[in-house]
């Protein structure tokens, strides 16, 4: 079986680790062997995941090796692939101090090192999701689409016209890399912020870029009160609301088999929208 | 997006197919190698650093004169930064007995905001030898850009303020431009009718140039460009920090008879030795005029040419010179002139020239190969004055003569001479007899020659 990969994208802040690590259990608890790669200079994305620490990264360890004259052959995989208690593997790609380097290009170094090694191929792996830092600002943050690791986006916004307008800008990464390599849309998470209409913008959102909606996500503390205890909502109250959506979503996720190349919108149509539903007068 | 980007390569002509210049580092290295006692850190992967080796033999560098180092980066130092391995190479080169280290930067450091300004200010004091940060990265522009930012860096940087200005004095600016195989014969020209007239050079921005001479640079009293194609930002710079007033402004560099002539009273008149630029001139003159007698009626047939339609590919230094001396030298008739640079004031010159001149050919400034081809194509001349691109660039054309008198020119090498000057004279008009009489050795050229 080919491997699913999957990347969520979307504006920084919007919900994506918290997201990405309950879709990976909710998918682990069907049975699928699941690999979580972080690709963020922040290297939090697994950090649920792993009971609250922060991995070694890829890059920390390829860096390690050059300081001693050895080159990325010096890496196995056993260095920077963790597999956490609840069975999920986990990867952080790590990048350059803040201010310094490139950290897109350590991204896609990062992402080359586990292909090379053949990192899915050892662990079996059924799905691996991608969490990618914020919006696609630069060339380098969009190699992740550009070489055709991530096959599936997934894009996360709540009723924000700033999230709405950063998901609007991923499209355009994407539809401008679908040909090439061959990435396609999957559709919209709504992460819930509690804006009016939010449900309804983020429908509309996504059909007017020729998308879908895939699960409206809806607030609830029991996400902050997880992560305090460093744990993923499916694993701190396995049985509570909020974690039968985070299933379902990884449901709806397994079973898409209708991908997309989106239609980015222009900002006056988007402001449009979203005047249509906030009520407000231009 | 794949269609906009096709459409936008298949429609605009304005777009550089194919171009003739190197990038900023290559130019940034020519002037910083011409530095003697000095040091090159290239901080850049290695094959950047060929750009350097490439100067370094425009410079005509000795080993034993100045030393070049590289940080060879790799993708390490792209992902989290080169800056320590700069600071590590910078201490490294404690060892190294040199005045000057001049750190250039390539593209790939300063996409990623490597900060090289910092890093030698924080090991300044740690080194023997100045530390002279230039970002050059290839993006920045052609050759020609990076000699202006080379330029620029070291003025500001070394060359230390002089009340006191040297009489009769002249600092000469960016002679290695166009890294023509002449332009050390050129400078010898110049260096030789100033000694003659009695001028000192205080220093030479740059070849073979010392720290010292740059640090004084402002007690000269006029600075001499020598070049059509860069360095004129740093001769307005030397003007308006140091009042070195600049001579010799708005006329081209002395190829031909006119322009030498021009360009030689110019000189006398500023420096109050006319008798003795009359002199030179009057010499110079009869000495082309009477080997040209001599050897005239065997030697060269250049009187041939007259009216016959031609082009000029060149970069501006020599190009704009040699459209003159195409049409009084030669009695062509310039029906192309294509530029490799397109600097404003070197413009005006060649505007002026042509209205002068009562000609209006077909000008390409900031030509590449493409566009020099589909010029080529639609004047179809039958002399092209260029380098060894035209030479393959026009194979396909109806045009027999091709002079190579610029770079790269593969057929002839070249040692010492100039264009500049009377001996320049003598060795255009060679360039020109040797492609006439080449065309015996080809049936088909002396068809297409239509004798």
């Amino acid at each position: 079986m080919d491997v699913r990969q999957i990347a969520i994208y979307g504006k920084g802040g919007i919900g994506k680790s918290v997201i990405a690590s309950n879709i990976s259990m909710a998918l682990h608890e069907k049975g699928l062997n699941v690999m979580q790669v972080g690709c963020d200079p922040k290297r939090d994305s697994t950090r649920v995941l792993v009971g609250g620490r922060l991995i070694p990264t890829v890059l920390e360890k390829y860096r390690e090796e050059m300081r001693i004259g050895k080159d990325e052959n010096a890496i196995s995989l056993e260095d920077i692939v963790f597999k956490a208690r609840n069975g999920i593997y986990c990867v952080e790609s790590g990048g350059p101090e803040p201010g310094i380097g490139c950290a897109g290009r350590g991204v896609l170094t990062a992402l080359q090192i586990l292909k090379d090694l053949d990192a899915f191929g050892k662990y079996e792996i059924d799905v691996a999701i991608y969490d990618v830092l914020g919006d696609v600002v630069c060339g380098g943050f969009a190699m992740p689409m550009r070489k055709g690791y991530a096959r599936e986006i997934y894009i996360v916004v709540s009723g924000e016209l700033m999230a709405l307008y950063a998901a609007n800008n991923i499209c355009k990464a994407i539809k401008r890399f679908a040909e090439r390599s061959g990435i396609r849309m999957g559709g919209i998470i709504c992460n819930s912020r509690n804006v009016k209409n939010e449900e309804e913008v983020a429908k509309e959102f996504s059909e007017r870029i020729g998308s879908k909606l895939v699960h409206f996500i809806p607030r609830d503390d029991i996400v902050q009160s997880a992560e305090i205890n460093r744990k993923t909502v499916v694993e701190y109250a396995p049985k509570s609301n909020q974690t039968r959506v985070y299933r379902d979503l990884a449901g709806e996720i397994i079973k898409n088999k209708s991908f997309d190349i989106p239609t980015p919108m222009e900002m006056d149509e988007l402001e449009r929208l979203m005047m249509k539903f906030s009520g407000e007068v231009i | 997006m794949g269609d906009k980007r096709i459409e936008l390569l298949s429609t605009s002509t304005e777009r550089c197919f194919d171009p003739y210049l190197r990038c900023a580092l290559n130019g940034a290295a020519q002037t910083v190698l011409g530095v003697k006692g000095c040091g090159t850190l290239t901080h850049g992967p290695q094959g950047c650093e060929y750009l350097v080796y490439d100067a370094f033999g425009h410079q005509d560098c000795d080993y034993t004169e100045v030393e070049t180092l590289c940080t060879k980066l790799c993708e390490n130092e792209i992902v989290h930064g080169g800056e320590d391995l700069l600071a590590h190479t910078i201490l490294e080169a404690k060892e190294l007995n040199i005045q000057a280290l001049f750190v250039l930067t390539a593209c790939g450091p300063e996409i990623v905001g490597d900060d090289i300004v910092s890093v030698c200010r924080d090991l300044q004091p740690q080194v023997p030898f100045k530390l002279v940060p230039i970002e050059s990265a290839g993006f920045k522009g052609s050759e020609y850009d990076g000699i202006d930012i080379a330029l620029d860096v070291i003025l500001r940087k070394l060359v230390k303020d002089s009340k006191r200005k040297i009489s009769s004095s002249v600092c000469l600016i960016a002679p290695h431009a166009n890294a023509n195989p002449t332009w050390m014969g050129d400078l010898e020209w110049v260096k030789q009718i100033l000694s003659q007239m009695g001028v000192q050079v205080v220093a030479t921005l740059t070849y073979k140039s010392t720290l010292n001479e740059i640090e004084n640079v402002a007690s000269a009293e006029t600075s001499l460009l020598l070049s059509h194609d860069a360095g004129k930002k740093a001769a307005d710079y030397l003007s308006s920090e140091f009042g070195v007033e600049q001579i010799c402004q708005g006329i081209p560099l002395p190829i031909g008879m006119t322009n030498t002539r021009r360009w030689i009273f110019d000189l006398g008149k500023r420096f109050e030795v006319q008798g003795i630029a009359k002199r030179l001139v009057a010499e110079g003159e009869r000495m082309v005029v009477e080997t040209y007698r001599r050897k005239g009626g065997y030697f060269f047939e250049v009187a041939r040419f007259q009216r016959t339609p031609a082009a000029i590919v060149a970069d501006a230094t020599i190009g704009i010179p040699l459209v003159r001396f195409a049409i009084e030298e030669l009695e062509l008739k310039p029906e192309l002139i294509a530029l490799r640079s397109s600097r404003p004031d070197a413009r005006e010159i060649l505007e002026r020239e042509v209205d002068d001149l009562g000609i209006s050919p077909k000008i390409v400034y900031g030509t590449d190969v493409y566009k020099t081809k589909k010029s080529l194509e639609e004047i179809s001349p039958e002399v092209v004055f260029g380098s060894n691109i035209e030479r393959h660039a026009i194979e396909e054309l109806w045009t027999p003569y091709i002079f190579e008198v610029v770079s790269p020119m593969r057929r002839f090498r070249v040692i010492d001479k100039a264009y500049f000057g009377y001996n320049g004279i003598l060795n255009l008009l060679e360039v020109v007899q040797n492609e006439f009489a080449d065309r015996w050795r080809s049936k088909e050229k002396r068809y297409k020659a239509r004798w």
